[in-house]
């Protein structure tokens, strides 16, 4: 009796201990009894990080796990993702492995392939393993740690042409050039104040020119006047002389005034196109200082002479180098 | 005859022999304890092929040392549950998501907690259980009587005790992986708000089917070490209830040490180097 009871006692407990753990055990895999859930395969040529049990997400939304990653011919790994049946694939559907978090998670995601992102090698993927029948084509996007790879080469390197350049250009030649477009700045506008003061002087002389010319005017109509009366008044020949010859002085006088006149008046021109000269270079000038256009910018940031600078290094080694192997650069080939 | 002199130097040689003697005797006794353990082994092994003596005593030994054990492997399990669970959500807060806590307490409760806990308490209960039975069968000759009888006490008493812990072991600790799993569940619904998909999902995230039968295994080898421990001292138990209380002491200690080297030895040989996330 007492064996019976223990029979019994431990038959239940171990059938329910085994039961239980069975049940949990398919519970916790989600496993599909009722095959309740469809079967995707994509292939790709690389899964990355991705693992049996993963998450398939369509639209941000669980639809499913993987079932299995298998290689296949040509280079080619099946990923076989079971779905819940009531999951609408969408149309056009590519399969996109990537990191799910920052904690090591990859998912499978479904979605169109105009939905793709704007990444060239994806999409070379995915033209890629387009093609098998019944199969979706899939690519798988760098996970966390390649990623951080590529940004500690691009780092490196950035490293490496930021110690060339402090190689190539230090802070002392950077103050030197400082230094000598400072020197050009306050030259031209020395320059800018020695034509303002010529101008100035130009000026005085063109009004002190211009009333002469006026005066000049003013005593050839008065002798022309004179001589008229004379003409008019006078019976002799000498005096018809004097006067006549005073008439030829006068025409002279005149050509030699309109001379004048041309020479003041194309002076007015040259005077006006002067003042605009030096207007304009004001301007520039006042550009310069505050830092406007190239060479405002050249004079007021230094980095911009730092890369011209650098440039300028760049040059002459690649100079130094064209004439130390022409033979890299230049080919030259008879036959 | 020379008379033996009185220098001080004359009790030297002995001394040194008597010192060499003390490893030598020391050394056999190793020596000795290690060969008597391999027999008591072997003779174990050998005895399993009475299947008439021990059959019939296996089912009240599996209701002993394993049913009888079932609520404190279960009690322990739910504490360690709930303890991962505030324990992770501890560690875990503003830096971890927390559904990570459903990954540690399924990884830890099924690879470790569970197993080795619940091997350690039921080291206490049945190996004590075990040899202070035999222990006090062998003082008061009981054992000498069933040789008398011509039972062999291996096949009658340890025996059915072995294979009972060897099989229920694994029975206990499944129990309580899953009860384990469950209170850290409920814990952290109920306590950190967190919500059973979270929960799910991390206990999903990493789970694998390799990880409850490595628990399932480590634990038999536990019920089997335990047993076997227990069987051994009592049966070397002298000198009456001291003997006894003893051989109980020393199966309870040697069976702790055996459950945390057994637990090392399988963590070497069945884990390294296997990658935590393969299928």
């Amino acid at each position: 009796m007492k064996n019976r009871t223990s029979d019994l006692i431990v038959g239940a407990v171990v059938l329910a201990v085994i039961v239980t753990l069975l049940a949990s055990l398919a519970w916790v895999q989600q496993s599909d009894f009722g095959q309740r859930r469809n079967e995707v395969v994509a292939r790709v040529r690389d899964v990355g990080n991705a693992r049996v049990g993963n998450a398939v997400v369509i639209r941000g939304v669980i639809a499913g796990r993987l079932q299995a990653i298998e290689l296949a011919p040509a280079g080619w790994v099946h990923v076989r993702m079971k779905l819940d049946r009531s999951m609408e694939m969408p149309p056009n559907a590519v399969v996109l492995l990537n990191e799910s978090s920052l904690f090591g998670e990859w998912q499978a995601m479904i979605l169109e392939r105009s939905a793709l992102p704007a990444d060239v090698t994806v999409r070379q993927q995915i033209a890629e393993a387009t093609g098998e029948r019944n199969v979706l084509a899939g690519a798988s996007l760098p996970g966390i740690g390649k990623l951080t790879a590529v940004a500690g080469q691009i780092a490196g390197d950035v490293a490496s042409v930021a110690a060339r350049v402090q190689v190539a250009f230090d802070d002392q030649a950077a103050r030197e050039l400082r230094s000598s477009i400072r020197n050009v700045a306050d030259l031209s506008t020395v320059l800018s104040t020695t034509v303002r003061a010529h101008a100035s002087d130009l000026d005085t002389v063109a009004v002190q020119l211009r009333a002469a010319v006026t005066s000049l005017n003013k005593t050839a109509a008065n002798a022309q006047r004179m001589a008229e009366q004379l003409d008019a008044s006078a019976t002799s020949g000498e005096v018809r002389k004097v006067v006549d010859n005073i008439a030829v002085a006068s025409v002279d006088l005149r050509r030699a005034t309109l001379q004048v006149r041309e020479l003041v008046e194309k002076f007015t021109a040259t005077q006006g196109r002067l003042d605009s000269f030096l207007a304009n270079g004001d301007s520039v000038l006042k550009k310069v200082n505050s830092g406007q256009g190239s060479l405002g910018l050249l004079v007021n940031d230094p980095s911009l002479y730092r890369r011209s600078d650098s440039l300028m290094v760049q040059l002459n080694a690649l100079v130094a180098d064209i004439k130390a192997n022409p033979g890299r650069y230049v080919r030259l080939r008879i036959f | 005859m020379t008379p033996v002199t009185s220098s001080p130097l004359a009790g030297s040689p002995s001394a040194l022999v008597s010192w060499v003697e003390r490893i030598g005797r020391g050394t056999r006794q190793r020596i000795a304890d290690f060969g008597s353990t391999a027999r008591f082994l072997g003779e174990t092994a050998r005895s399993f092929g009475e299947v008439r003596t021990w059959a019939p005593l296996f089912m009240d030994q599996a209701r002993r040392l394993g049913v009888d054990s079932l609520p404190i492997g279960l009690f322990i399990a739910a504490f360690t549950g709930i303890v991962l669970a505030l324990l992770a959500s501890y560690s875990f807060t503003g830096a971890v998501p927390l559904y990570f806590i459903g990954t540690l307490v399924g990884k830890t409760v099924i690879l470790e907690l569970a197993p080795v806990l619940t091997g350690l308490a039921l080291a206490g209960r049945v190996g004590a259980n075990i040899a202070a039975e035999i222990g006090t069968m062998r003082v008061t000759e009981q054992i000498d009587a069933l040789e008398t009888l011509a039972y062999d006490p291996l096949a009658y008493l340890v025996v059915p005790r072995v294979l009972a812990g060897t099989l229920m072991f694994p029975v206990i600790v499944a129990a309580a992986m899953v009860m384990g799993i469950f209170c850290g569940w409920a814990a952290s619904g109920l306590l950190l708000n967190v919500s059973s998909a979270e929960f799910l999902k991390g206990l999903r995230l990493f789970f694998q089917v390799f990880d409850v039968r490595y628990g399932l295994v480590k634990s038999a080898s536990f019920g089997l070490a335990v047993t076997l421990i227990g069987a051994r001292r009592g049966l070397n138990a002298q000198g009456g209830a001291v003997g006894v209380g003893s051989a109980c002491t020393s199966a309870v200690v040697y069976s702790a040490v055996m459950i945390l080297v057994l637990d090392a030895f399988w963590a070497v040989t069945w884990l390294l180097g296997r990658e935590a996330t393969a299928p």
